[in-house]
């Protein structure tokens, strides 16, 4: 038994006699060492990319430190930013930050929606992917060219037309009256936050995509098969079985909404100061540091300010990821079972 | 081919009674593929009628075409006639929600929505008609009980179908599809990626079904066809070869490629 | 056959094509709904993309001209082109894919055929996390990395940013073609005598080469265009130059500091750079996807 197997092994687990010669080419203790060689070289670019993202924590936190000792939990609380007297808060930024990226879900969510049902679900194939390439490309399209075009079209679209058109709506209703006071400059938390829509939406729109392509054909054709309509299939089959792979590319695009500079930079308005009002000035965490950057000298407290905003930024991000994977690795898994 | 002839001729008997479905001539094209050839066969009443034939050959197709599922999928298409309640399905105007409700499917795998059991078996009922809370919780103890899932699955009508056996949801599926009180019930192996005592009961159930529904089943078991079927086809290559009572076809084939295929010469 | 025909037709069943008609209504009209709704969804998506693309052409396509690529950024009024801040943009691009890519590509060979267990699975979630981190937040990272220390800014520190950025796209899109390459392959090579990394490198690679390729371009195409990690690390540079160890523009930078300006020429070069960036970001990824979509199919 034993004999027999070690024969297999020797068979399979070296080369024919005739190709000696090719093995010698190979050169079987330089190629052992080779092999060392490559796998050290590999894992140490893994272990790279891990000590690099350690590196970026710890870069943004130590530089941060200044501020936090200075401030101490008060950072995260106060709303002032002012070079002037040397007091800064974290709060304005952090409100924007949230609030712009809110606005853009709440918009960018149903679009994305509406165009992975239409396009996983409706469109003839060809169409789909012609389709559907164009609206890839549109996250293709860099940060900064979304602002210059919110800056010169949407910001004059919302100045002239969206927002003079909702305050009169809602201007003298209860409650509502106060999300759009302010003069109607174009720029706000509003504008930032539906260019930060149609950035978003591609993403969430592709993921959604694989997810809704992804159910078993013959599910689908169960809900067809008791005569249910497209949409009723949608909503009462395909939804419930991705919910938390949907939830997951919501929570990814609130990721990169988070996170994204140029084109709010040009569209924010770029106030630090908190208020309700929808079309008033603001600024996001990612705004501000490259507003303020050019006018903070290393090492200042300044800089560590804008550096422990940077870590808190890094962190909000981080969480998005984690609980975008969460949700999506759970939908995976089901999958496979 | 010639063949096609014969096994019309043969099953003069199985057509005595209205047919529920009658089917005319019928191609059917996957794009440029044609995979179905001038298929014409009746679904009698109240019958079970078995589709056999190796795989490929377009007995799966055929039931795709019954209930219109192949809409679905753009590049494919039928020509001919399928008449079922006075209409031609394929070529008229039919509000195909309607007659996907009117003749209902099974699937190879069973198939449960992630919901409860309960609304499993709600869902479909919902789609066509208005009933009270009591009306429909009659409905649901009425079908389960009917697949003989009821005393299974009574205390847990609100948990999840998908924690339920292979077994017990291919019958929470059929259950679901009786529901919607169709008229016909299509199979498309049903019993396949069962164990053998569940497909037994599967099998029973269709002794049952067959009192009030007529049913079409696709199978790769030609025991489960001569155990459960009335009449039964043979498929070859997208052809209608042979049909005939059951008793017939296992005893008495016709054509030499149905004898060779039911004893086991190929497929 | 024909007797049944007729049977059916004479004796058509009561109710059986009839509907529950409010409810079959209400169900029509949710679902024509959702139809029209998805289409304005997609709709909306197209018509942004349109409206980018067509302002950019009628804003941007009157600046194209020889002075704009032969001349570099000047004061107003002076004539002033892009070519300073073109040269800068592809010197920072190539320098960061030729870090970024061998990386990555290494990154991605560990995870692929060495990486196994929490290891491997928390560098994957950390190249992730690299691939949507805040790319403002990598400038300020080489930024305190490189430039302080340096005491100056770079156009090395930008190629390094970028790198960064191009890194998990790499690493991504390597691991996912390595892993499609069947077991066979690998096999027939190792069956053959050849030792792991050979089979690795010209066997595996050799036949991912295609997707590899896509993912390299796409780095490209993603790095291009970036301005936020730019600003704090190769800051911009008015005049030409082709040293990575001084300031050096590029065009995200210039277009930046242009669209705002009070300058009607700045301006103006502001807008064509921006076209120039966005087709030629557009045309690698239309290149990439209608490639790769062929090959799939």
């Amino acid at each position: 038994m034993n004999g027999i197997a070690r024969t297999v092994e020797a068979v399979s687990g070296e080369p024919p006699e005739g190709t000696g010669a090719q093995k010698a080419a190979l050169g079987s203790p330089s190629s052992f060492n080779g092999d060392k060689v490559f796998r050290w070289l590999v894992t140490a670019a893994g272990v790279g990319v891990l000590l690099l993202l350690g590196a970026i924590i710890l870069v943004m936190v130590s530089g941060g430190m200044k501020a936090f000792e200075t401030f101490g939990p008060a950072f995260f609380a106060s709303a002032v930013w002012n070079p002037v007297t040397q007091n800064f808060g974290a709060l304005a930024p952090v409100f924007g930050t949230v609030m712009t990226s809110l606005i853009g879900l709440v918009v960018a969510v149903p679009l994305a929606f509406g165009a992975a049902f239409w396009l996983t679900q409706m469109a003839p194939a060809r169409v789909s992917f012609i389709v559907g390439m164009a609206v890839q490309l549109l996250a293709a399209v860099p940060s900064i060219i979304f602002g210059m075009w919110g800056f010169f079209v949407i910001v004059p679209l919302m100045a002239r037309y969206v927002q003079p058109l909702l305050r009169s709506w809602f201007g003298h209703v209860p409650i509502i009256h106060a999300l759009v006071q302010g003069a109607p400059f174009g720029t706000g938390l509003m504008t930032g936050g539906l260019i930060l829509a149609v950035m978003v939406m591609p993403f969430v729109t592709a993921v959604m995509c694989d997810v809704f392509a992804s159910i078993p054909a013959v599910l689908k054709e169960s809900g067809f098969g008791l005569g249910a309509t497209r949409w009723e299939v949608m909503r009462n089959v395909i939804l419930p079985w991705s919910r938390s792979a949907v939830i997951g590319s919501v929570v990814l695009g609130m990721g990169r909404a988070m996170g994204e500079t140029m084109a709010v930079t040009f569209v924010i308005g770029n106030a630090n100061k908190i208020g309700w009002s929808l079309f008033a000035p603001g600024n996001t965490i990612a705004s501000l540091i490259a507003l303020e950057f050019p006018e903070s000298p290393s090492g200042s407290l300044k800089l560590s300010a804008l550096m422990a905003l940077g870590a808190i930024l890094m962190a909000l991000s981080f969480m998005a990821l984690a609980v975008s994977r969460v949700l999506l690795g759970m939908s995976t898994r089901r999958e496979g079972r | 081919m010639i063949g096609l002839t014969n096994g019309q001729m043969a099953n003069g008997e199985a057509v005595a009674a209205k047919p529920a479905i009658s089917v005319k001539s019928l191609d059917f094209y996957y794009g440029d593929n044609k995979a179905l050839r001038n298929i014409t066969m009746d679904f009698p009443r109240r019958k079970v009628t078995g589709m056999i034939g190796p795989s490929g050959c377009g007995k799966s197709t055929l039931l795709r075409v019954l209930n219109r599922m192949y809409d679905l999928y753009p590049g494919q298409r039928a020509t001919g006639e399928v008449l079922f309640d006075g209409r031609n399905i394929i070529s008229q105007a039919v509000d195909v929600n309607r007659l996907r409700a009117r003749i209902g499917m099974v699937f190879q795998k069973p198939t449960p929505f992630p919901m409860s059991i309960y609304d499993n078996i709600a869902f479909g009922v919902k789609l066509h008609e208005k009933l009270s809370r009591s009306e429909m919780d009659g409905r649901v103890e009425d079908v389960l009980r009917r697949v003989a899932l009821w005393p299974e699955v009574k205390d847990r009508l609100k948990a999840s179908a998908t924690a339920l056996s292979g077994g017990q949801q291919q019958r929470l599926c059929i259950a679901r599809t009786i529901a919607t009180r169709p008229e016909i019930v299509l199979l498309d192996e049903p019993t396949s990626a069962l164990d053998p005592v569940s497909t037994a009961r599967i099998e029973e159930l269709l002794d049952e079904l067959k009192k009030e529904f007529t049913i079409a089943i696709v199978t790769h078991n030609m025991q489960q066809a001569a155990r459960c079927a009335d009449q039964v086809a043979f498929f070859y290559l997208g052809e209608l070869v042979e049909m005939d009572s059951t008793d017939r076809m296992f005893t008495a084939p016709k054509e030499t490629r149905t004898q060779d295929y039911i004893t086991g010469r190929f497929g | 056959m024909t007797q049944n025909d007729v049977a059916d037709d004479v004796q058509p069943s009561i109710d059986g094509w009839k509907v529950n008609g409010s409810l079959a209504m209400r169900r029509q009209i949710m679902d024509r709904t959702a139809t029209v709704l998805s289409l304005v969804a997609t709709g909306v998506a197209l018509l942004a993309l349109g409206s980018i693309l067509f302002t950019l052409i009628i804003r941007g396509a009157g600046g194209l001209s020889l002075v704009t690529f032969i001349h570099s950024t000047a004061s107003p009024g002076s004539n002033g082109g892009l070519a300073n801040a073109i040269i800068g943009s592809v010197i920072q691009t190539a320098v960061s894919i030729l870090i970024g890519a061998p990386l990555g590509m290494m990154c991605g060979i560990y995870l692929a055929d060495y990486g196994s267990g929490w290891m491997a699975s928390t560098t994957r979630f950390v190249s992730d996390m690299l691939l949507s981190a805040p790319s403002i937040l990598i400038g300020l990272f080489i930024y305190q990395l490189l430039v302080v220390p340096t005491g100056h800014f770079s156009g090395l520190a930008g190629s390094v940013a970028l790198a960064i950025l191009a890194l998990p796209i790499v690493v991504r899109t390597t691991e996912d073609m390595l892993r499609l390459v069947p077991i066979s392959l690998r096999e027939a090579g190792i069956g053959l005598g050849a030792s792991k990394w050979r089979v690795i490198l010209f066997i595996c690679l050799r036949a991912a080469r295609t997707g590899v390729m896509t993912g390299v371009l796409l780095a490209v195409a993603r790095v291009a265009g970036e301005t936020a990690p730019l600003l704090f690390t190769s800051l911009g540079n008015l005049d030409w130059s082709v040293s990575l160890n001084r300031p050096m523009a590029s065009l995200p930078v210039t277009i930046y500091q242009y669209a705002g300006s009070a300058f009607d020429d700045w301006v103006q070069l502001a807008w064509t750079g921006a076209l120039l960036v966005t087709l030629g970001v557009l045309l690698i990824n239309i290149l990439v996807r209608v490639g790769f979509g062929r090959k799939g199919a």
